[in-house]
């Protein structure tokens, strides 16, 4: 027998365990087809991934023999690929240390954002719809060195012409401009949470101390809404670090592979050298960065419980 | 008394000399209406430029940089809509977006309500399925799943991106399906169990409908997904038949580099209408769920 835990004594036409309790046959009726489905379509493809980079190939099409954790010992031995993990940092620093401020400080002021200004916080999530292409697009036609937007408004202040595709520092500064103007959305939204449940009574108790504007922002809202912060580092971190679209679609990686980033590396190894099994390795690894980030994510949403919904 | 500025700032406490406290209501409402500004041009402006240049003449884009045309013209649009493959990735993306959206309420419900309502064995498996979409990202899945899709023979068929897509959402819609079903009172399931209705019709008519705003969600979280995605339909697709639009559109960045710029502009415009007038008509579904979905 298994445990009773209907709530309401009485009796029942059926078996009051099909609603609340344990059930042989239902609950895995309803679930197993999502449940087998993810078993076969995300976790079965990461055992593939995790196996196949176990081997090599002699040569392009060529039967893969095992060859153990070779591929690994050969992928932290090349210059390319070591160039690929750095880019990578730089990206993903660049992008947390843009987009982190940004949404700070958006996300604050869209707090105070009351009355016919709630219409921004609406509008916010905009570049979240938007596909990594089309934003791309986007960013290749403002950032042009001619007609864009961007050069135009410098230019204003003196600034001439900035070749924002040709020079290997501006391109990865226009990549994580692109990727924070993709992803911003989610940083703000998930900051402004964090505000949005402070104490007003608390703010207002440091209001009449005194304490107002930055000081107050800087003293008790940001150690407050640390957790929230926190979360939003790390979840920029992950598009930054699993970015292809945008960077593949502004840059193609170049110039001279400024912004050839362990995806570009990734897409190149597998779909323009159909070195496949280099290409697995080199998921693996991007997989594992990526463990380790989901790890430290869901750390800090246990530790304040931040489960949201 | 001068509150004719629409009120942003909290009202004012402290009390101070009348002048100090006009000049700190100033500051404050500018160090409000700053960012605002910031972040209204920050998102809106760009989008604006390319809806722009989507409706300038190829020559006009250098010649005419302002933000409104001299000379509007669809040549951009017409450019997107002779494109051979536009048009088939148009329907393909609609397809599988809708398919994606229907498979992944339709498997996704009954999975959450078991979930919510039971207790079996599998149920321990729905921490996995918070933590999966964040563990497996699209970008690891695209060599794999191509290397399995040629072995299936799976490669360019629709229902296999249908597939493969509903595959990476479903984690996160049955985990948005089940909070919400324990939001819905158990009582009323109850109350209809001892007037003896089956399991089917308790969830077809009480538990359905009452989740309602969370389908929508979900369909839209989905649909978003099928639409938006890039990696794996690259990876699973490689004829020009069964590409999608963002696809399509990174061809058409490859092929045309800099030269067609309002075509460009045109198409990704185009990739975007959709998507603002279903979250025009349904924007507290869809920003609910949205960031309740990626931020979890």
């Amino acid at each position: 027998m298994g445990p009773r835990p209907g709530r309401r004594p009485g009796h029942t036409r059926q078996d009051r365990s099909s609603l609340v309790g344990h059930n042989r046959v239902v609950p895995y009726l309803l679930s197993g087809p999502s449940i087998l489905m993810v078993t076969a379509l995300l976790l079965f493809p990461v055992v593939y991934a995790v196996w196949g980079s176990l081997f090599d190939a002699e040569f392009i099409g060529g039967s893969p023999e095992f060859v153990g954790l070779g591929q690994y010992i050969e992928l932290f031995q090349d210059p390319s690929f070591l160039w690929s993990a750095g880019r990578t940092l730089i990206f993903v620093t660049g992008v947390l240390i843009i987009g982190i401020p940004l949404g700070l400080v958006f996300a604050f002021a869209l707090s105070r954002a009351t009355g016919k200004l709630r219409f921004l916080r609406g509008i916010t999530i905009v570049p979240y719809l938007i596909s990594g292409i089309a934003t791309a697009v986007i960013f290749r036609l403002i950032l042009n060195r001619d007609f864009g937007e961007v050069n135009r408004v410098l230019g204003l202040f003196g600034i001439e012409e900035l070749a924002w595709f040709s020079d290997p520092t501006l391109a990865m500064l226009a990549s994580m401009l692109a990727q924070v103007w993709s992803d911003l959305p989610l940083v703000i939204l998930l900051i402004l949470g964090g505000l949005m449940t402070l104490d007003r009574d608390l703010l207002d108790a440091a209001d009449v101390d005194g304490a107002t504007g930055w000081k107050r922002a800087w003293r008790i809202s940001i150690p407050l809404i640390m957790p929230q912060l926190a979360l939003a580092t790390i979840l920029l971190s992950y598009q930054a670090l699993t970015s292809l679209g945008v960077i593949l679609a502004l840059t193609g990686g170049g110039p001279v592979d400024a912004t050839r980033t362990l995806p570009i590396a990734l897409y190149e190894a597998a779909f323009i050298d159909l070195e496949t099994n280099k290409a697995l390795a080199i998921v693996v690894v991007i997989l594992l960065f990526n463990a380790l980030l989901t790890l430290v994510y869901w750390g800090i949403s246990r530790r304040y419980e931040l489960e949201a919904a | 008394m001068s509150i004719t500025a629409p009120s942003a700032v909290a009202p004012e406490r402290r009390p101070a000399g009348p002048r100090a406290a006009k000049i700190s209501r100033w500051l404050r409402r500018i160090a409000i209406w700053v960012p605002l500004l910031g972040l209204a041009i920050w998102t809106i402006y760009p989008l604006l430029m390319t809806l722009s240049i989507s409706f300038k003449t190829k020559a006009d884009v250098s010649a005419d940089p302002g933000l409104i045309p001299s000379d509007p013209t669809l040549d951009g649009y017409r450019s997107v809509l002779e494109r051979q493959g536009f048009q088939d990735a148009f329907v393909n993306s609609m397809v599988v977006g809708l398919g994606t959206a229907l498979l992944t309420v339709v498997l996704a419900v009954p999975a959450a309500y078991a979930f919510a309502r039971f207790r079996f064995r599998g149920r321990h498996l729905l921490l996995l399925f918070t933590l999966l979409p964040r563990l497996i990202p699209g970008l690891g899945l695209m060599v794999p799943m191509y290397r399995i899709a040629v072995v299936l023979g799976a490669i360019d068929l629709l229902l296999t991106l249908i597939v493969a897509f509903t595959a990476t959402v479903l984690p996160l819609a049955v985990w948005l399906f089940v909070g919400f079903f324990q939001q819905v009172p158990r009582e009323l399931e109850e109350a209809a169990n001892v007037d003896g209705s089956s399991l089917y019709a308790r969830i077809r008519y009480i538990v359905l409908p009452l989740a309602f705003p969370a389908i929508i969600t979900v369909g839209v979280l989905a649909f978003r997904e099928a639409w938006n995605e890039f990696n794996l339909v690259l990876a699973l697709t490689s004829s020009p038949g069964s590409r999608t639009l963002p696809y399509e559109l990174f061809l058409m960045t490859q092929t045309t580099g800099f030269q067609d710029n309002p075509g460009q502009a045109a198409f990704a415009i185009m990739t975007i209408i959709p998507f603002i007038f279903v979250y025009l008509r349904l924007e507290k579904y869809v920003v609910s769920g949205l960031t309740s979905g990626a931020l979890k």
